[in-house]
């Protein structure tokens, strides 16, 4: 759902980090994914939404973060587009 | 010695003092180690600021951290290799472009030194215990008879048991005791029927069985009213009817003639509950 909701476009990668907040994914993400993010943000000169979730990807993100955050990612995005009437923060 | 203030102090000074540079420091402090080290909510406010910034570099991280966490955190090795570096070359000396690797305790932990090939290796799990070789008969003395018979004393000549004259004392001491116990009135009216029954119709304070009759010491018995009135049969009223009629029978009085009783104040002893446990509890008595 998660890649299939940023490939087409039912929400970004800054709505995916608006949930999964720093601290998020400081908590879940295991070490080395948390230095590859580190890396990558050094390599690149900043680290933006995007690239965290090219280092972090949605099957990662899965597989790490608690299921409640991304499903809130999902029905925010949901809530936004119209499909529902539950207004999700 | 405060070796985390050292670090920090000489650290700081060189990054104030333009000597070290951020880069100098994430050299050896990787974001491997940092991932490894860090604590959550220090990767929190980095990510934080990484997010939030424009330009994502050392100076960032080292800043957003700062220097005194990563003395705390960072294993004193790495911190100390920095300061190694930026102290040589500082003097013009060799710089090794490598950061240092820590290698796990289990790689530098020494091999175990070889057994001597005339000594076999101590096994795993714990022998067992020595076998306790009970003997084949235990002595009759020391084995105990029964829950309620003592074992044979032996006298203090050590020759033979007791006579019978101090069983039967002993006997008679308990059996006093049981009246003490008996007469005293219990906290509730909640009673023992069993203990009760058996010292009002077996047990005689002045001895057992052949015994019993050679004494003299009987309780003062309450005369046989000459007409008892029919009354509902309670409990404790047939008991002490029991008591009075085994009682007449010892005088050899015609209490039949005496004493009315009807048919429901009778107590059918065969069906009765409490007969049957009151034989039982003499039979473990005899035994």
């Amino acid at each position: 759902m998660m890649e299939s909701g940023l490939e087409n476009q039912i929400f970004q990668p800054s709505d995916v980090l608006a949930h999964a907040t720093p601290d998020v994914l400081a908590n879940h993400l295991p070490p080395d994914l948390l230095s590859k993010v580190l890396q990558a943000s050094l390599a690149a000169g900043s680290m933006t939404p995007e690239r965290v979730l090219e280092t972090v990807t949605p099957e990662l993100l899965a597989r790490h973060l608690p299921h409640e955050v991304l499903w809130a990612c999902i029905a925010a995005a949901a809530a936004r587009a119209g499909v529902t009437n539950t207004v999700v923060s | 010695m405060n070796l985390k203030a050292f670090f920090v102090a000489s650290l700081q000074t060189a990054l104030d003092l333009a000597i070290a540079t951020p880069d100098d420091i994430l050299k050896h402090v990787t974001p491997d180690v940092l991932a490894e080290y860090l604590p959550k909510p220090l990767w929190a406010r980095l990510f934080t600021a990484c997010l939030g910034a424009p330009k994502v570099d050392a100076q960032l991280v080292v800043e957003t951290i700062g220097v005194p966490n990563l003395c705390e955190h960072v294993p004193a090795q790495l911190i100390w290799a920095c300061i190694a570096d930026i102290g040589n070359r500082s003097l013009g000396k060799k710089v090794d472009d490598e950061p240092i690797v820590l290698r796990p305790m289990a790689l530098t932990t020494p091999p175990p030194p070889p057994q001597p090939s005339g000594s076999r290796s101590k096994p795993l799990t714990a022998p067992p215990p020595d076998v306790i070789e009970r003997p084949a008969n235990l002595p009759f003395a020391t084995s105990k008879l029964g829950p309620s018979i003592p074992a044979p004393v032996t006298t203090p000549a050590g020759t033979g048991t007791q006579s019978l004259a101090d069983i039967v004392a002993e006997l008679e001491a308990e059996g006093s005791a049981r009246d003490e116990r008996a007469t005293t009135p219990p906290p509730s009216r909640v009673r023992t029927p069993t203990q009760q029954r058996f010292r009002q119709s077996q047990t005689n304070p002045g001895g057992v069985g052949r015994l019993a009759q050679q004494s003299n010491t009987r309780r003062p018995q309450a005369a046989i009213p000459s007409a008892t009135p029919a009354r509902t049969a309670r409990r404790g009223e047939t008991e002490v009817e029991e008591a009075e009629a085994e009682t007449s029978a010892a005088r050899g009085e015609d209490w039949r003639s005496s004493i009315a009783v009807e048919d429901e104040q009778l107590v059918d002893w065969q069906a009765s509950e409490e007969t049957v446990t009151t034989a039982d509890d003499l039979e473990t008595r005899k035994r």
